[in-house]
């Protein structure tokens, strides 16, 4: 090992001392931005991954869609499963609806699912709690568990169902009789927003209610996996007639995943700051060194060290600092990602607010997702500013002359 | 006859204080054969540790050269393999325990193998000290301290050592000590050795004894 590099290691870890105080702050200081970087980054991440999944989950990868109801959608379907990389793809309709049971009113999405081919798309199966997927029949719903809950109603209750063509309806004086439909499933996500208002029905039933006749609203398509989502969705738009596309989820919920992703980046930058000022503290610590052992420095000098092996001895201080501090940041983030949820729901429970938090975080759990490409950013920003950290110390020891530093006082 | 050791030839050497120059060497001529010692006293101010400077290659001269074994490259990557350096106040590495700070020298030059720890053992085992080799230099006594220098001084194998007053930190008897080892190593391993003392009766132990005065060198 070079001198410079044994040096540097030996002045932060001196010979039968086990942690020096300026080491051990220093690296505490990194090791903190870094903890604190890959905990909300992964839980950032978290969010965005399980959005994905839910999404995935529950309308697969692509979605298809006309600018109105899509006729014919059998043969649509049929060619668009004979699109290499496409696993499956089932037709859907869904529109607002309004259900009653009892006095109680709910407006939730009524999405209309077709039984034959729903569960190859799907894994909405997973998500039933109560009941089953397969006791759907064209005179049954599943509710989602927020929407019973809210209604008051059970598996075997009868609930109301209004459609939009209520309106019209109305309007041409007609006599208006909601569909009277029973509650076969309760079904939960884990996703606030679809918990509370979604129901499932089935395509028959949801034509009927929407006045479709045979047409539908759009198809979902499962790829097979590993397939790229953007390579498939160009292929599909290839065979699809004119008027009708194909996007991936990411397309369909650009503008979330825009806003996300900026959220993203700005609590990065700002989060790094924690790294920058504890940079400053390693570059304080060091300057104090370097004026401390301007002699020692003087030593070197004499004993043939050259002024850049000597400013090197500085930068690799820094250096060590910067891993030091990322490896023990990792180690700290990964275990505070690990408790996340029992210290989340410990603070939830002692301020009584568990409820808030599912209102207000989507998920029943705080979710989390590391991205190994975040990282490696993190791992990498980290070491070369706690690197250029020693950069200011290490240029001041290196203009230091042998035969001044010797004579310093 | 085979080249000097060190030749240095009408070396001046000037400093600035405030508006007025203060010349501190003039016209300075000195020239050590191999495994000679020579001491160099004077009063303090005399210029002693500023030729010393100038001999080591730390420092510029005004004026004149400075020939190392014939050589005018005194630079630093030369001066960890051909000069071994001794202080006053040791210079020892706090956070290095003795045999890693006499292995120092030789991880400058950039060459530690088990040839090289073997010798620096064998160095201490000279300055007595082999059962210290894993001391810090605070738990070592000045004197103690003042050896580890002596042997990381003599690491290299340097055709040269400049001593600057070793033993002026020290009480009379382990100064004493400190020089006459300083005298053995360097007699045993053919080593020249420039001495700077304000002591008579060290300077009186090296071969040729030499006198700056008023920036000039005498002998005696």
């Amino acid at each position: 090992m070079p001198w410079y590099l044994h040096l540097a290691l030996r002045q932060l870890f001196p010979t039968g001392r086990r942690f020096p105080f300026f080491t051990l702050i220093s690296t505490l200081g990194v090791a903190l931005g870094v903890m604190v970087l890959v905990v909300v980054m992964s839980i950032m991440g978290g969010f965005a991954y399980e959005i994905r999944h839910l999404i995935v989950d529950t309308e697969g990868e692509v979605q298809i869609v006309a600018r109105g109801p899509v006729s014919d959608y059998a043969s649509v379907v049929k060619r668009v499963e004979s699109v290499p990389g496409v696993a499956a793809a089932t037709p859907y309709a869904r529109d607002a609806v309004m259900v009653k049971f009892g006095d109680k009113p709910a407006f939730p999405m009524l999405r209309g699912l077709d039984l034959g081919s729903i569960e190859r798309v799907t894994q909405l199966g997973r998500y039933v709690v109560v009941g089953s997927l397969d006791d759907l029949d064209d005179d049954s719903v599943i509710l989602s568990d927020q929407i019973a809950s809210s209604l008051g109603a059970n598996v075997g209750d009868s609930i109301e169902v209004y459609s939009p063509l209520i309106i019209n309806k109305l309007s041409a004086d007609a006599v208006f009789l909601p569909r009277q439909v029973r509650v076969v499933g309760i079904l939960h996500i884990g996703h606030q927003q679809l918990d509370s208002s979604t129901v499932y029905g089935t395509l028959r039933l949801a034509q009927d209610l929407y006045g479709l006749g045979s047409t539908v609203h759009g198809i979902d398509v499962r790829l097979n996996p590993g397939v790229n989502e953007d390579d498939a969705v160009a292929r599909v738009n290839k065979v699809l007639p004119d008027g009708i596309r194909a996007f991936s989820w990411e397309d369909s919920f650009s503008d979330f995943l825009w806003v996300l992703n900026l959220e993203r980046s700005m609590i990065f930058f700002l989060l790094l700051f924690i790294v920058i000022v504890a940079a400053f503290s390693v570059t304080s610590s060091l300057l104090i060194s370097v004026v401390r052992k301007t002699r020692e420095i003087g030593l070197l000098g004499a004993l043939g060290g050259r002024p850049l092996h000597v400013a090197l001895c500085f930068c690799a201080q820094g250096l060590f600092i910067g891993v030091l501090g990322t490896v023990s940041g990792l180690a700290a983030g990964f275990l505070a990602l690990a408790v996340r949820n029992d210290v989340v729901l410990w603070v939830a429970r002692v301020t009584q607010r568990q409820e808030v938090l599912r209102r207000f975080y989507q998920f029943s759990e705080l979710p989390s997702h590391t991205s190994g490409s975040t990282v490696a950013l993190i791992v990498v920003l980290t070491i070369v500013i706690s690197t250029l950290a020693g950069t200011i110390p290490a240029w001041r020891a290196a203009r230091l002359k042998p035969v001044e530093a010797l004579r310093s006082e | 006859m085979s080249e000097p050791v060190l030749s240095a030839r009408a070396l001046r050497k000037s400093f600035r204080s405030g508006d007025a120059l203060l010349q501190v060497l003039r016209d300075v001529n000195l020239d050590v054969a191999a495994g000679e010692s020579v001491s160099i006293r004077g009063e303090s101010g005399s210029g002693k540790s500023t030729l010393l400077n100038l001999i080591a290659g730390l420092d510029a001269p005004d004026s004149g050269t400075v020939l190392w074994g014939g050589s005018p490259d005194t630079g630093a990557g030369r001066r960890a393999a051909y000069l071994g350096m001794v202080f006053q106040s040791f210079y020892l590495v706090p956070e290095l325990d003795a045999l890693a700070n006499v292995l120092l020298a030789r991880r400058i030059l950039g060459r530690i193998d088990a040839a090289a720890r073997d010798r620096a053992r064998s160095l201490l085992g000279d300055v007595g000290l082999s059962d210290r080799a894993h001391h810090l230099p605070s738990q070592l006594s000045g004197g103690e301290r003042q050896r580890v220098a002596l042997a990381r001084a003599l690491m290299n194998g340097p055709n040269l050592i400049v001593a600057d007053e070793p033993t002026g930190n020290l009480d009379e008897r382990t100064g004493n000590e400190v020089v006459e080892l300083l005298l053995g190593l360097c007699a045993s391993a053919d080593t020249a050795l420039v001495l700077v003392t304000h002591n008579a009766s060290h300077a009186a132990k090296t071969r040729r004894s030499l006198t700056l005065t008023a920036g000039a060198l005498g002998g005696s």
